[in-house]
């Protein structure tokens, strides 16, 4: 498109005008995330290498002392491979169910509005509500669960779930999974409305079956928006607190200790904030590194499209 | 043609039972709060999931035991500044990022980068921000601190509303002499209008729900948040969880009426702001 001829004219003025304009519309987002990332970014880089505690910080400089205790002395390896585990695990499990709920309401012509609240209450209640509602269930005196189980005669005692080893991580990401598969059926059902139907129905016309056309045509096609809609889910579950603190406290021991909680507990309860700060580190390097394949993944299917 | 019928059946068949338990499943947790909210502490042993004899005394024994309506008025609060605190900074930023190319590059990667860290990476260093600004315990305090966690969100949510205005229209607002501001809200604003409100919609709710930072950056009643109040009920040694339910179910009713209210923006918004 030509240039409108009021631009060329006096264009030192409004070269000016637009530079003044970008800068006070940016500036405020740039302030703002430079207090909210940039600034604790420093402080925790500065906290990780000295003695700090709690009520007094930068006692003097340890050099990797911090580093070397959180990944020998801690609980904290553990605690990351916890969060890893859990994160990728619920995004897969939730992406999954997400994706054929999807499936399911896009055929669906009548209802939707009812069908949309109900799948809208899990995604809107706040995290440590959840908590609260997923242990009356799943509580061993007077949980719906452990009622019907005993009713039945399936067992002779109730369960605690929270209390088992073996029990207690998946309690926890089931609470997860009831919250976030919600988003995940909103997104990948407008990622659903978004494909084109022509290519669908030249296949249905060559005689292919309802499955087959969607794990051979429209899969492929939505594949890059799935592992965007993913990575979202992975980021957002690495960063887990409030379910693990209502439901577990990291217990039973160590059993359901990721890394956040672990990090906090470092922070807060036994105030080593210079320990904490090295912790914070190194999960984050280990996040972005989580994250990073996924990203690379992403960008080699959208090429390929 | 038989078989293909056929397949379909089944498969309708499947469909049904695997919608049905999902939305029993969704459903389940949030009507067994509600019932139990109304259950005598004999009648929460049972673990039934009606109530025998239902009571409505949890509600007001909650209350006197914990100021739930005052926790619930400072997360109302709390959640409504940090969205105007949100609002305000990011919408010019979005525009001046997308209209007029400002930073094109490194905006958008600094806010998803910001967006990726934990927020455990930020409690401590905005712990000791907030104790020299003398901003601790206070709802302005945790309000700030909600309404900068929550810029990169409104930044991705805004950017696609803001794709979706042509480039013409603010190109003859310029023409016409108005200034950048100008433009911006006499001509953007209100055609961005729905995206604004979905935006402010879900930056109130993910304040309203945070837990984290509230609990600590608040601890007195003047400040203390409904979360960080829920999350107290669990350090008791004997939890009456007829109270419980009743004050978290109370706590949850500002939330549930959003949904209510606006979910075609909120659905709108998450869809919009995510998959374009």
């Amino acid at each position: 498109m030509a240039k409108p001829p009021i631009a060329s004219f006096g264009s030192n003025r409004s070269v000016n005008q637009r530079r003044s304009a970008e800068w006070s519309m940016t500036l405020p987002l740039i302030v703002g995330l430079a207090i909210f990332a940039g600034y604790p970014l420093v402080y925790l880089v500065l906290l990780a290498f000295t003695r700090s505690d709690l009520g007094q910080q930068f006692q003097g400089f340890v050099g990797f002392e911090n580093f070397d205790w959180a990944l020998s002395g801690t609980n904290f390896s553990g605690s990351v491979g916890h969060a890893i585990l859990f994160a990728l695990i619920v995004s897969l499990a939730q992406l999954a169910l997400g994706l054929y709920l999807a499936v399911i309401l896009s055929k669906i012509v009548r209802g939707g509005r009812w069908l949309r609240t109900i799948v809208l209450l899990p995604l809107m209640t706040p995290p440590v509500m959840v908590g609260i509602a997923w242990k009356l269930i799943l509580n061993p005196s007077g949980g719906w669960l452990n009622g019907i189980l005993l009713r039945t005669g399936l067992i002779d005692n109730p369960i605690s779930f929270f209390g088992n080893h073996a029990l207690a991580f998946p309690a926890i990401m089931l609470a997860d999974t009831w919250q976030w598969t919600p988003l995940i059926v909103i997104l990948c059902f407008a990622i659903l409305q978004g494909v084109p139907h022509d290519v669908e129905e030249a296949a249905a016309l060559d005689g292919a079956y309802p499955k087959r056309i969607f794990w051979t045509v429209t899969l492929p096609m939505i594949a890059p928006a799935l592992l965007s809609v993913y990575l979202l889910r992975v980021i957002m579950a690495l960063k887990t607190f409030d379910l693990v603190y209502t439901l577990t406290f990291g217990g039973p021991g160590n059993a359901t200790n990721i890394a956040t909680f672990e990090i906090w507990k470092t922070a807060l309860r036994e105030f080593d904030v210079g320990l904490a700060a090295a912790q914070t580190l190194m999960f984050a390097i280990t996040v972005s590194v989580v994250t990073l394949p996924i990203v690379l993944l992403h960008n080699h299917l959208e090429k390929r499209r | 043609m038989t078989v293909s019928a056929q397949d379909t059946r089944t498969d309708r068949l499947i469909r049904f039972v695997f919608l049905a338990a999902m939305l029993i499943f969704f459903a389940l947790p949030i009507i067994y709060l509600f019932s139990t909210s109304f259950k005598t502490p004999d009648d929460v042993l049972q673990g039934r999931l009606l109530p025998e004899a239902a009571t409505l005394k949890n509600y007001p024994n909650a209350f006197a035991h914990v100021p739930v309506l005052r926790m619930i008025w400072n997360s109302i609060a709390v959640a409504l500044l940090s969205g105007v605190i949100t609002l305000v900074i990011a919408v010019p930023a979005t525009y001046a990022t997308i209209k007029l190319s400002a930073f094109r590059k490194t905006v958008p990667n600094i806010t998803l980068a910001s967006y990726a860290a934990p927020p455990i990476i930020a409690l401590i260093p905005l712990f000791y921000l907030l104790q020299t600004a003398n901003l601790m315990d206070s709802v302005l305090g945790l309000a700030l601190v909600h309404g900068l966690m929550n810029l990169p969100v409104a930044f991705w949510l805004l950017k696609s509303f803001v794709n979706d205005i042509p480039a013409e229209i603010d190109e003859a607002a310029w023409i016409d002499g108005a200034g950048y501001w100008h433009t911006l809200f006499a001509v953007i604003l209100p055609l961005i209008f729905p995206g604004i409100l979905a935006t402010a919609l879900i930056c109130i709710i993910l304040s309203y729900n945070e837990f984290l930072f509230a609990s600590a950056l608040t601890f007195s009643e003047a400040s203390r948040t409904i979360t960080v109040g829920m999350s107290l009920f669990q350090g008791e040694r004997l939890v009456n969880f007829g109270q419980m339910a009743a004050a978290s179910f109370t706590g949850m009713v500002p939330i549930y009426l959003i949904a209510f209210l606006f979910q075609k923006h909120l659905v709108g918004g998450l869809t919009q702001g995510s998959i374009k």
